[in-house]
């Protein structure tokens, strides 16, 4: 069975999701997210909250996210955030 | 002259010296935690840069209380006062250290607006002042002291987990596990020097000079660990 995913691993893997995509669907990333329809809303109300993300909607109606730039900025301190937390046991 | 006779002689230099260190370690620690809370939201890590702000604050107080009374002995008025918001920001520390140990077990998930104002701070808080009130109707400092020996006992085993189930993969957490062992030393010093050594100074001494390596090992840990 995989490993649970902590927190931290969640919310990069989102954000990668996003970002490789630069724009993607809300069905497309749930999918990519592989996380269960309310813990997707969970983590997804948080990240644009917090203005990691925005989500869109074009002339038709069509929903995306797209990410933000402290998205990206998580993404690039995400190895230190993490080595931080294994270090201080936090 | 020995090491220790010129720290007496020179007490109120090396005091000032020592506040200066523990303060701006700190500051260097709030903030650069701080900015790495602000790119993560980790709740771990918010904990973590509270007890240090509450470490700071403490600090600060007390020597700048003991920087303005040695020009203005009319300070000496507001000693009592400021003595215990010293020892209530201080046992806020080490319980908001601990904390940010075990902040994964206890807390419930739910999200918290703000990290010093919510119902574990809040017992947190009341605890301090249920001690600061006791010693001061005591008139020693023997309960914050015996909290505070709880409390480092209880981090020294835990980072000491944390060491044996990181050994080799992460380099801090033997770091930490010397700062937790460094800390309940200078607590237990300290109960002593209250109880059988008069407040001798060269126990004293023993006890700033730990403390000072406690902040400076965790300094140390966390401008490595973020270089941010």
């Amino acid at each position: 069975m995989a490993k649970k995913r902590e927190r931290l691993e969640v919310i990069r893997d989102i954000l990668k999701s996003i970002r490789e995509n630069r724009k993607i669907k809300p069905t497309r990333l749930l999918y990519a997210s592989n996380l269960s329809p309310q813990m997707f809303k969970d983590y997804v109300d948080e990240l644009l909250n917090k203005k990691f993300v925005k989500l869109e909607s074009d002339s038709k109606g069509k929903k995306t996210f797209s990410i933000l730039e402290k998205g990206n900025e998580f993404l690039e301190e995400y190895k230190t955030i993490e080595n931080f937390v294994e270090n201080f046991g936090l | 002259m020995d090491l220790y006779s010129f720290i007496i002689q020179n007490k109120e230099v090396f005091k000032l010296v020592y506040a200066l260190i523990v303060i701006l370690a700190c500051f260097l620690i709030v903030l650069k935690t701080h900015k790495l809370f602000k790119i993560s939201l980790h709740r771990g890590i918010r904990y973590f840069r509270n007890a240090f702000f509450f470490y700071g604050i403490a600090f600060a107080i007390r020597y700048s209380f003991s920087f303005f009374l040695s020009f203005d002995q009319s300070f000496s008025e507001y000693s009592f006062f400021l003595n215990i918001l010293f020892g209530y920001f201080l046992i806020m520390a080490g319980f908001v250290l601990l904390y940010s140990l075990l902040w994964r077990k206890i807390d419930s998930g739910k999200k918290e607006f703000s990290s010093l104002m919510n119902s574990k701070m809040l017992i947190f808080y009341l605890l301090a002042l249920i001690i600061v009130v006791l010693d001061y109707l005591w008139g020693g400092y023997y309960f914050m002291f015996f909290s505070q020996i709880l409390v480092f006992i209880f981090a020294t085993i835990i980072s000491y987990s944390n060491y044996r189930k990181n050994k080799g993969k992460v380099y801090f957490p033997q770091f930490y596990f010397i700062a937790m062992v460094l800390s309940l030393f200078a607590w237990a010093l300290n109960a002593l020097a209250g109880l059988y050594f008069h407040w001798n100074q060269i126990v004293m001494i023993n006890i700033y000079l730990f403390n000072m390596v406690f902040f400076l090992l965790f300094l140390y840990g966390v401008v490595r660990a973020t270089r941010i």
